[in-house]
């Protein structure tokens, strides 16, 4: 059991500034997860609380105690890897005893664990075999499962469904958020994917180009986010963004005219900094938060490209006046075939207002 | 962090350390020795003895001579043979393949020693089985030991037969390197066979080729083993004397180090040269 | 269709009709070598065409130990070449690991020197390496002197290195997080995963020790310490000598590389086409 904090932390690859001074807080027992595109620095960072890659400036503290030259073994961690990263010479039980063995660790603790592991992921029956034997999602309990022989204080996750087919995924996810209710211990998991960090996090670390967007609770980060990028990268579908520009401040709200047609102007609710009448902004809003024409505040016409039936929803994919995309979640209509036109209506409350820089305006 | 340079110089020091004194300070040191004249006692520092009499040795020029010839001579031969033993290994019509690999490749695991021997007696000059043999379809024997030329001829048919199935083992392997969906490709667009091998195959050979040539050339150009044991020391009278049998004589029969050293270093300054063509050569194809 | 077969059955004719006579050539060097060594002294020098094996190998055998010790030779060939091929597996195994898998200061400097060496002519080096070690050392006619010197194999290290960077990093991070330290990283798993790249290069280094000639010649040149290809290559130029003998010695030498290149020509194959691809 322990917290992970980050004070700053530096990653520098000869000149190339990689992680530009990240500061975190990782509670005790908390599941925390890393999400961002590839090449925000993600896997770095959990690269760096694991030790494997060295830190060029700030501190890491694992259990209140930095551990800046700390080896990777005695930090308290255990890592699942991406591929796995399971020995191929050998077979699952001596996978799973090998780096107790290489310590020294006694021999009747070392069997009593690795039963333990295989217990609660049900691989009992497959101690013999090598891993070229075991199918996708059978590899993947076993790299857990050596992690969690070593029991450490932290678990780090990097990347470890992603090469698991679709099914598997959800199945492991799930099998994963069991585990840690389990186990109660500090996670910290590393992903690509916003639907596992949705359904995964405790917390949600969203980065971006080697800088920490925004921190927070999946819903915090779905209502709320800090700004464009987080509100894009967080929902799926992902969310529409829609041009306009600002007509007039009044009191704790402002007046913005939609770049498409200038005669739809919405009042949106902004307490702090007001931009200035005629800035840009761009309007958010979620594929599934698009009204019944008529029922919102503004109607719009849009032009309908396709449309994806899923049987419960559908998709409509369209274009608005001829230039921007919009994806929009609608109940399935068993009535009849697409029409070519479709009529919503937006409604204020469920707007995010950015500013020209991506910035959130509140 | 752990010390990575650390934990890296501790993997690589034993082989540095054999490095170091097996073979970086030897190579100093003969440079250092090439300067001396190591005929008195003790060694003194002299130009002239070694590197002065190089220029105006005639047994020097006769060596350089012979090793050029050979290596002018037989690596294309060598090299084109093996082009063609390892294209032919690779066609799918061919039958009983792993016959013809190990007539071809099995040259390569015989000692030099043992093939010296059966070579000399192979071609003995009064009951050679070549002779015999040439003999039997009504043709001349060949002085193979007592011509300097027919001297010459058999070194080089012994260096190709030894080596070719090496070299060919290399094209092989860059030969099933290309991507059999270039050829079929070729194929419906009508190119014939022997097209595929001009235009296709020789082209994505080339750097391959060099490679063989290249080793071929350096491996040639150090010849001492076959004109030590085959051709009996260089004979008939320094006609296949080569700059390695050279080096060797003057090192280590008239033990004089100096001037052995002033060789080996002409030696090295060839296959620098050489490597610095196949470089050139190498950068002209990008 | 009919055209197409029978053009392919011209192209088959025509593959065969080229190959079948140049493997002949081929083989018929070494096919001799095995009927030389059974034939009688004065059968060798006959003026007749004696094209298969007779029966007196033993008879060869025994005035080859007569002329040398062939037999003692043999042993210290054999020893020679096992501990040659073990230490140099591993010291250029080390290397080569310590190239693909760590960043350190002097790295490209080490990597350029093994490419440098590659091109170098051997007598460059052989000169002093003699003096030194026959001299300064005094190690002259001593198994040190044949197996430490050719240690250093550029070709090895090489080849170890590409193995071990084509191996997947995060095997070798999973077992440093498990606190693996990092020589049994490389003994425990770097090394049983390279086990075909090592069989590969075994094959060559071993071969390369058996038959090396110049080195063995030069420093042990001393009766009872020389090496096989050494004691037989003194007996060849030797007028009253059994050629017989020499012959039965050489196919003692090289019968076993067949044995070894006919089992394991895979590893072998690899092993000399490693060089090449880069």
């Amino acid at each position: 059991m322990a917290e992970v904090s980050l004070k700053n932390v530096v990653k520098r690859f000869g000149v190339l500034e990689v992680i530009h001074g990240a500061d975190l807080h990782v509670k005790d027992g908390e599941f925390v997860v890393f999400v961002g595109p590839s090449g925000c620095g993600k896997s770095t960072l959990l690269r760096m609380i694991a030790g494997l890659e060295d830190i060029s400036g700030g501190e890491i503290n694992i259990a209140g105690r930095a551990v800046n030259d700390v080896e990777p073994a005695d930090r308290g961690i255990a890592m699942v890897f991406q591929s796995y990263a399971l020995y191929p010479h050998m077979t699952v039980e001596e996978n799973l005893s090998f780096g107790l063995r290489m310590n020294g660790n006694p021999k009747e603790d070392t069997e009593r664990r690795v039963r333990g592991v295989a217990d609660i992921l049900q691989i009992s029956e497959l101690m013999k075999r090598r891993p070229k034997q075991l199918s996708g999602g059978q590899r993947q309990r076993v790299a857990i499962g050596r992690a969690i022989v070593r029991e450490p204080q932290v678990f780090l996750f990097d990347e470890p469904l992603s090469n698991l087919d679709a099914e598997l995924r959800v199945q492991m996810r799930v099998e994963i958020s069991k585990l840690h209710k389990q186990l109660g211990t500090t996670m910290i998991y590393v992903t690509h994917d916003q639907t596992e960090a949705m359904t995964l996090a405790d917390r949600i670390v969203v980065l971006r180009g080697g800088n920490i967007e925004q921190v927070g609770t999946p819903l915090e980060l779905y209502d709320d986010p800090a700004n464009q990028f987080v509100a894009g990268f967080v929902g799926s579908p992902k969310m529409n963004f829609i041009k306009a520009r600002v007509v007039a401040g009044e009191g704790s709200s402002v007046r913005v005219a939609l770049a498409s047609d200038e005669t739809k102007v919405l009042a949106l609710p902004v307490a702090q900094a007001k931009p200035e009448p005629g800035a840009a902004v761009m309007l958010g809003v979620r594929p599934g938060h698009f009204r019944d024409a008529g029922q919102g505040d503004v109607d719009l016409t849009v032009t309908v490209d396709v449309a994806e039936h899923l049987g419960n929803t559908s998709y409509v994919y369209a274009t608005l006046a001829g230039q921007e995309q919009l994806v929009i979640e609608r109940p399935e209509s068993r009535n009849g075939a697409d029409s070519d036109t479709l009529s919503v209506a937006l409604s204020t409350r469920n707007i995010l207002l950015f500013d020209g820089n991506g910035q959130r305006l509140r | 962090m752990p010390n990575r340079n650390r934990i890296a110089y501790a993997f690589l020091a034993p082989y540095l350390l054999i490095f170091a004194t097996f073979w970086l300070w030897p190579i100093i040191n003969s440079f250092l020795i090439s300067f001396q004249n190591t005929r008195v006692n003790p060694w003194q520092f002299s130009f002239a003895s070694n590197w002065g009499r190089l220029f105006g040795d005639p047994a020097f020029y006769n060596a350089l001579y012979n090793t050029l010839i050979i290596l002018v001579i037989q690596v294309p031969v060598m090299i084109a043979i093996a082009t063609v033993m390892a294209v032919m290994l690779n066609s799918p019509l061919l039958k009983a393949r792993a016959l013809f690999r190990f007539a071809f490749f099995a040259p390569v695991v015989v000692g030099e020693v043992a093939y010296a021997a059966v070579f000399r007696l192979m071609f003995n000059m009064d009951f050679g089985i070549i002779n015999k043999m040439l003999n039997s379809i009504g043709l001349a024997s060949v002085s193979w030991f007592a011509d300097a030329n027919a001297a010459m001829a058999l070194l080089i048919i012994a260096v190709t037969w030894r080596w070719a199935g090496y070299n060919a083992i290399i094209i092989l392997a860059g030969l099933q390197s290309i991507p059999e969906d270039v050829y079929e490709a070729a194929t419906l667009d009508r190119v014939s066979k022997i097209r595929q091998f001009f235009y296709i195959t020789l082209p994505l050979l080339k750097p391959i080729i060099l490679f063989c040539v290249v080793l071929s050339v350096i491996g040639t150009m150090q010849l001492f083993t076959e004109p030590f044991l085959i051709t009996n020391r260089g004979g008939p009278g320094g006609g296949t004397e080569t700059l390695g049998l050279l080096l060797y004589r003057q090192g280590f029969t008239s033990l004089n180090f100096g001037y052995a050293s002033a060789i080996a270093y002409a030696m090295t300054v060839l296959a620098v040269a050489i490597s610095l063509l196949n470089l050139w050569l190498g950068r002209e194809r990008q | 269709m009919k055209s197409k077969s029978r053009s392919l059955f011209l192209r088959k004719l025509a593959l065969h009709g080229l190959l079948v006579p140049l493997a002949i050539v081929w083989m018929f060097p070494l096919w001799m070598m095995l009927v030389f060594s059974t034939m009688p002294d004065h059968g060798i020098f006959s003026p007749d065409i004696e094209l298969l094996p007779s029966g007196n190998f033993l008879t060869n055998f025994r005035n080859l130990q007569a002329d040398t010790d062939f037999v003692g030779a043999m042993f210290i060939s054999i020893v020679v070449a096992v501990t040659y091929t073990v230490l140099s597996v591993f010291l250029t195994s080390m290397a080569g690991w310590a190239l693909a898998r760590y960043r350190f200061h002097g790295r490209s400097m080490v990597v350029a020197i093994i490419l440098g060496t590659i091109t170098l002519p051997y007598f460059v080096v052989v000169i002093p390496q003699f003096i030194m070690v026959a001299r300064e050392f005094g190690l002259a006619n001593t198994w040190v002197a044949l197996i430490v010197p050719p240690l250093f194999n550029s070709l090895g290290v090489l080849f170890m290195r590409q193995s071990f960077s084509m191996m997947p990093g995060e095997l070798f991070d999973a077992a440093r997080v498990e606190g693996v330290r990092e020589w049994q990283i490389f003994l425990r798993i770097a090394m049983p995963l390279a086990r075909p790249t090592i069989a590969a290069l075994s094959i060559i280094l071993f071969l390369a020790s058996w038959n090396n000639y110049l080195w063995p010649l030069l420093i042990n040149s001393r009766p009872g310490m020389m090496t096989a290809p050494v004691a037989l290559g003194t007996l060849i130029g030797l007028t009253k000598v059994s050629w017989g003998g020499i012959m039965a010695g050489a196919v003692l030498l090289t019968a076993p590389m067949l044995a070894v290149f006919v089992f394991l020509q895979r590893h072998f194959i690899a092993g000399i086409s490693a060089g090449a691809i880069k």
